[in-house]
C-alpha cells in the first residue's frame, strides 16, 4: 500500500526528532507486536477488517473539511498510512514512519469521534488512532510538550507542575476572594463526609484561579456541603491518558478516586473539563477494572443545570446580547450533556445563538484529545485546520463564546485571535457569576 | 501504638461539651475533630473578620486569635496540633502554643503511634524540608519539592518523596534522567529516580522501600535505596511484612494482568484485572488483597484465593481481626456500600461505610455506618445505635470487654463507654 502523499510545513519538535534518532527497527517491531498482541483484540480486528475504504467518514471530519478536503487528513486516511502499514509489515517500519505516526494520530486527530457517527459501520477510528498513541508512547514518540504534561502528571499528579503548597495556598486565597462576594463564604479543605468533593484541572490553580474564587462563591450560594482535598489526587485532568502512557493515566485516575474515596464523599463534582471527564469517567475507570467511578463523577455542566432547575442558584439578570456555546465532544458527543447545556445557556443568557451543526453533530474546537498540548510547534497547524469551526461562531453573531472545556477554551481562543473573530470566550462559570443573584443575607 | 490502658474505661456516659452552643458564640464553626480517648472535641471557630480560633471542649486557644487556622488534628496522644499563620508566615500550634521558627508555608502534619513526635512538610525560602519537632532537615541537596512523606512508628524516621534536581521548564532530557529520590531523615539516596511512589518504612523503623520508574513501563521496587533485579510493567505501593522486615510485597503487572511479588518473586499464580490494598495478617503469615478476577468483579483475595462473592462496584482496604482468623472489607455494589466477613455481607447497604473494631475473638464486628445523612454504630450488620450527627469510629478497650463510642446527637457531643456484651 502506498503512503499518501501529504504535504506539511516542516515542524521542529526536539523531542520527536531526538527520538527518531535513537530508535533502533528492533525496538519499534517489539513495542507494536507486543501492543497488538497484548492490548488490542478483536475490537481492533474487526475495524480493521470492517472497513470498505469509502471514505464516508472524511465528510465528518474538520481537518478534512478545513484544509479543502486534503485527503491526506481524512479520518481513514489516518488509519491507512498508521495502524494498517504497521499490520501489514507485522511491525517492520522504521523510526520516520513512527515519528509521521505520532504526527498524524498526537497532532491532527483529536480523537473526537465524530467521524465514527458518520461511518456506515460504526467504525471507531478515535479508538485505532489511541492505539497508534499508545505504541508512540511506548516508543517515546511523543510530541515535546505534551510529553512534559505527562511527565508532570507522572511526577506530581497533576499537569501543571503545581506543588503541593501551591496548591494549598492558591485556595486560601481563592477563598478570601470569593469573600468578596460572600464573606461568610467558606472553601473547605480536607472536610470528611461532604457531599461533594470538586475537583478541578491543573490550569486552574496556575493561570485561572479567579475560577477557584467563582466555586466558592457557586457552593455557598446553593448551600452546598463540599470539600476539597488538600493532597495530591485534586487533579482531575489527564494527558497521560491521551500520549498513551496508560500506566501514569491509571495512578492519576486511581488517586484521584482514592481521593473521593478517603474523603468520603457521595460525588465528585468536576470542572469545566471534556477530556478530564472522560478520563474519570471512562478511560480510567475501565482501565483500573472499575464498571464505573467508584464515586460517582458529575460534569460542571450537570452540576449547574441540577442547580438551575432545583432553584437553589437564581438568575438575577440575564447575560445581554448573543452568546454561543461550543459544545466540548467528551461531555456532549460521548456523554449526552449537550440539552443540559443548553439549559443553561438559555437560564443565563438573554439571547442563545445556537451553533449550526450542534449537540453531538456539532465539530470539535480542534484543541481537543491533546493536540492543544503538543504545544508551540504544532499551533499553526491546529489553528488553520479549525477554519470550519471558526465559521461556524462567526455566523452565530455572537460576542462570547462559552466554552464548559478548558481544552476547547483554549483552542477557542486561538480560533477567535486566528481569525480575528473579536469574540469573548469564557467558562459557563464566569457567565454565571455575573447572572446570578447573590441572597441579601449573604451579600457583602 | 496508642496506649489505651489509662483512659477511662469504667462504663458511663458523659456529655464532654455542648457543641450547639458554638454556633451561638462564634460566627462560623468549622467540623469538629476528638481526641484519641474521646476526652476533648475540637473546632475551629471564625471570631471576627480574619480572626480564628480553636474551641475545645469549654474553651478556646487563649484569647488572641490567628489570622487563619486550618488542618486541626489531635495528636494520638491527645494534644491538639493545627497550622496558622501569624502575619503572612506559618508555624504549627500545639495546644495552642506556637512553635518559636515561622515558615513560608507549612502542611501535612503527621504523628508518630505514640503521638510524641510530630513533623510536617516545610517550606523556607524557597528551600524544602520536614521539620520533626521544630528541627528542620539540613539537606546537602536542594529539595525543589517534596510530594509526600511518612514517619515511623516509633518516630526515629522520617522520610519523603523529593525533587532532587531542578529541572527546566519542558526539559525532558534532565526528567528522564531521574530528578526525584528518597530522602531519609535529611540524606537523599544515592540515586535520582524518573518517579518515586508509594514510600513505607517497616515496622520496626529499619527499612525503607518505594516503587519507582526507570522508564515508561518499567517500573521497580527499591528497599534502602537498591532496587530489585525485577521489572514489571507497573507497580503498585509496597507493603512490608509487619514481622520480618526483610520481606515486601507488591501488586506487580505483567502481560496486562496484576500478580502480587514477595521479594521480586510472583508468588500468587493467578492473575487479576487489578490487584491492590495488599495487607498482612497480624503475625505475617497470610495476606489478603482486594482483587477483580474479572473486569467490575471485585473481591477479597486471601493468600491468592478470592472469596466467591463479589461487588460490581469498588472494594477497599482488607483489614485482619486481631487474631487474624478473619478478614473484613468495605465494598460498594449498585450504588450501596456493604461491610463483608470472610465473603459473607453483614446487614443492609449504606451510604458509607467506616472500618470496623473487632472484639478481640473476632466474632463480633462493631463500626460507623451512614443511612440517610445519619450515622449509626452497626454490629455484625445490626444498627445499634442510630441518629448521630456526627460519629467516629467505635474503639473496642485494650481488654476486650468495652468498647467507647463517641458521637454529637442533638448538638452536644457525647462519650460513652458500654459492655461488648451489651451492645
Ligand atoms: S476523531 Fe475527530 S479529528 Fe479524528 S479523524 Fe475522526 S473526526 Fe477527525
Ligand atoms: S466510513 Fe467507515 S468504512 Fe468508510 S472509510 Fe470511513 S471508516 Fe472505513
Ligand atoms: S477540546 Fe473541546 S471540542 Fe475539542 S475534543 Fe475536547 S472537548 Fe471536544
Amino acid at each position: 500500500m502506498k503512503p499518501t502523499i501529504a504535504i506539511r510545513e516542516p515542524v521542529v519538535d526536539d523531542l520527536m526528532d531526538q527520538t527518531e534518532k535513537s530508535l533502533t527497527e528492533d525496538q519499534i517491531e517489539k513495542v507494536i507486536n507486543e501492543v497488538i498482541d497484548q492490548e488490542t483484540g478483536v475490537r481492533l480486528q474487526t475495524y480493521v477488517n470492517t472497513c470498505i475504504h469509502c471514505g464516508l467518514c472524511s465528510e465528518a471530519c474538520h481537518w478534512f473539511l478545513s484544509n479543502d478536503r486534503d485527503v491526506s487528513f481524512a479520518p481513514v486516511t489516518k488509519v491507512k498510512d498508521t495502524i494498517w502499514v504497521m499490520l501489514e509489515k507485522k511491525g517492520k517500519v522504521d523510526a520516520a514512519f513512527i515519528k509521521r505516526c505520532s504526527q498524524i494520530a498526537h497532532t491532527e486527530c483529536n480523537v473526537c469521534r465524530r467521524c465514527g457517527m458518520y461511518c456506515p459501520f460504526g467504525i471507531d477510528i478515535a479508538y485505532m488512532m489511541l492505539v497508534v498513541r499508545r505504541i508512540c508512547a511506548k516508543l517515546e514518540m511523543v510530541p515535546l510538550y505534551l510529553q512534559d504534561t505527562v511527565n508532570s502528571h507522572a511526577a506530581t499528579m497533576n499537569q501543571m507542575w503545581v506543588k503541593p503548597d501551591e496548591w494549598i495556598d492558591t485556595l486560601q486565597w481563592q477563598e478570601e476572594e470569593g469573600q468578596g462576594y460572600v464573606p461568610s463564604a467558606r472553601l473547605p479543605l480536607e472536610k470528611e463526609g461532604a457531599e461533594i468533593m470538586y475537583s478541578v484541572i491543573g490550569p486552574e490553580p496556575k493561570f485561572l484561579a479567579q475560577l477557584l474564587g467563582n466555586i466558592t462563591v457557586i457552593m455557598n450560594v446553593a448551600g452546598c456541603d463540599w470539600t476539597m482535598p488538600a493532597t495530591a489526587g485534586w487533579d482531575n485532568s489527564n494527558m497521560a491518558m491521551y500520549s498513551g502512557d496508560f500506566e501514569v493515566m491509571a495512578r492519576v485516575e486511581r488517586l484521584h478516586h482514592e481521593t473521593a474515596q478517603r474523603l468520603k464523599v457521595k460525588k465528585i463534582v468536576m470542572g469545566e473539563c471534556g477530556h478530564a471527564f472522560r478520563g474519570g469517567e471512562y478511560d480510567g475507570p475501565t482501565w483500573l477494572g472499575w464498571m464505573s467511578p467508584p464515586i460517582p463523577i458529575v460534569h460542571a455542566v450537570a452540576f449547574y443545570y441540577d442547580l438551575l432547575v432545583s432553584g437553589r442558584i437564581k438568575i438575577a439578570k440575564k447575560v445581554e446580547g448573543p452568546v454561543t456555546a461550543q459544545y466540548p465532544c467528551n461531555i456532549i458527543r460521548n456523554a449526552g450533556l449537550g440539552s443540559k447545556l443548553r439549559y443553561i445557556m438559555n437560564a443565563v443568557c438573554e439571547d442563545f445563538v445556537d451553533l449550526v451543526p450542534n449537540d453531538r453533530h456539532a465539530f470539535c474546537c480542534n484543541a481537543g484529545g491533546d493536540t492543544i498540548n503538543c504545544g508551540p510547534p504544532w499551533k499553526k497547524i491546529r489553528v488553520q485546520s479549525a477554519r470550519l469551526q471558526s465559521e461556524n461562531f462567526k455566523r452565530t453573531g455572537a460576542h462570547t463564546i462559552v466554552t464548559p472545556c478548558h481544552n476547547c477554551h483554549s483552542g477557542v481562543e486561538d480560533i477567535v485571535d486566528g481569525y480575528k473573530l473579536g469574540m469573548h470566550v469564557k467558562f459557563f462559570s464566569e457567565l454565571l457569576i455575573e447572572a446570578m443573584e447573590i441572597p441579601e443575607d449573604l451579600q457583602a | 501504638m496508642i496506649n489505651s490502658e489509662s483512659w477511662d474505661w469504667e462504663c458511663n456516659k458523659k456529655m464532654v461539651a455542648d457543641t450547639s452552643k458554638w454556633k451561638d458564640q462564634f460566627e462560623d464553626v468549622w467540623e469538629p475533630y476528638i481526641s484519641s480517648d474521646g476526652e476533648k472535641i475540637a473546632s475551629i471557630v471564625k471570631v471576627g473578620e480574619g480572626e480564628f480560633n480553636i474551641a475545645v471542649n469549654k474553651e478556646t486557644w487563649g484569647e488572641e486569635p490567628f489570622e487563619k487556622i486550618w488542618y486541626s488534628r489531635f495528636s494520638p496522644d491527645g494534644r491538639l496540633t493545627a497550622l496558622i499563620t501569624k502575619e503572612m508566615e506559618w508555624t504549627m500550634a500545639v495546644d495552642g502554643k506556637t512553635w518559636e521558627e515561622m515558615y513560608e508555608y507549612i502542611w501535612d502534619t503527621k504523628f508518630s503511634a505514640n503521638g510524641k513526635v510530630i513533623a510536617a512538610t516545610t517550606k523556607q525560602d524557597g528551600v524544602y524540608a520536614i521539620t520533626v519537632d521544630e528541627k528542620t532537615w539540613e539537606c546537602p541537596v536542594k529539595l525543589e519539592s517534596i510530594a509526600s512523606h511518612i514517619i515511623s512508628p516509633d518516630g526515629k524516621t522520617a522520610v519523603a518523596i523529593a525533587q532532587t534536581v531542578a529541572t527546566a521548564e519542558a526539559d525532558v532530557n534532565a526528567f528522564t534522567k531521574g530528578a526525584w529520590s528518597v530522602i531519609v531523615n535529611g540524606k537523599p539516596w544515592n540515586d535520582n529516580y524518573v518517579d518515586v511512589y508509594g514510600l513505607v518504612i517497616s515496622a520496626d523503623g529499619k527499612n525503607i522501600a518505594a516503587e519507582y520508574r526507570n522508564s515508561i513501563c518499567e517500573y521497580g521496587i527499591l528497599v534502602n535505596g537498591t532496587p530489585w533485579n525485577e521489572k514489571f510493567g507497573c507497580t503498585w505501593e509496597p507493603v512490608f511484612n509487619p514481622t520480618n522486615s526483610d520481606e515486601i510485597s507488591v501488586p506487580v503487572r505483567q502481560e496486562g494482568q496484576w500478580f502480587l511479588a514477595t521479594n521480586g518473586r510472583i508468588v500468587w499464580d493467578k492473575g487479576f484485572v487489578n490487584l491492590m490494598y495488599q495487607t498482612y495478617s497480624p503475625d505475617g503469615s497470610n495476606i489478603a488483597a482486594g482483587v477483580a478476577p474479572s473486569f467490575a468483579k471485585w473481591t477479597i483475595a486471601v493468600n491468592g484465593q478470592p472469596w466467591s462473592t463479589t461487588f460490581n462496584e469498588c472494594i477497599l482496604k482488607p483489614s485482619f481481626s486481631p487474631d487474624g482468623r478473619k478478614v473484613v472489607a468495605i465494598a460498594k455494589d449498585s450504588g450501596n456500600w456493604f461491610l463483608v466477613v470472610d465473603g459473607t455481607v453483614l446487614g443492609e447497604g449504606c451510604d458509607n461505610v467506616w472500618p470496623p473494631a473487632f472484639s478481640p475473638n473476632g466474632d463480633k464486628v462493631i463500626y460507623k455506618i451512614e443511612k440517610n445523612g445519619k450515622f449509626a454504630v452497626a454490629v455484625n450488620g445490626e444498627v445499634k445505635d442510630k441518629e448521630y450527627e456526627a460519629l467516629w469510629n467505635p474503639v473496642v478497650s485494650p481488654d476486650g470487654t468495652k468498647v467507647m463510642i463517641c458521637g454529637v446527637k442533638g448538638g452536644k457531643y457525647y462519650r460513652k463507654v458500654v459492655l461488648l456484651s451489651d451492645i
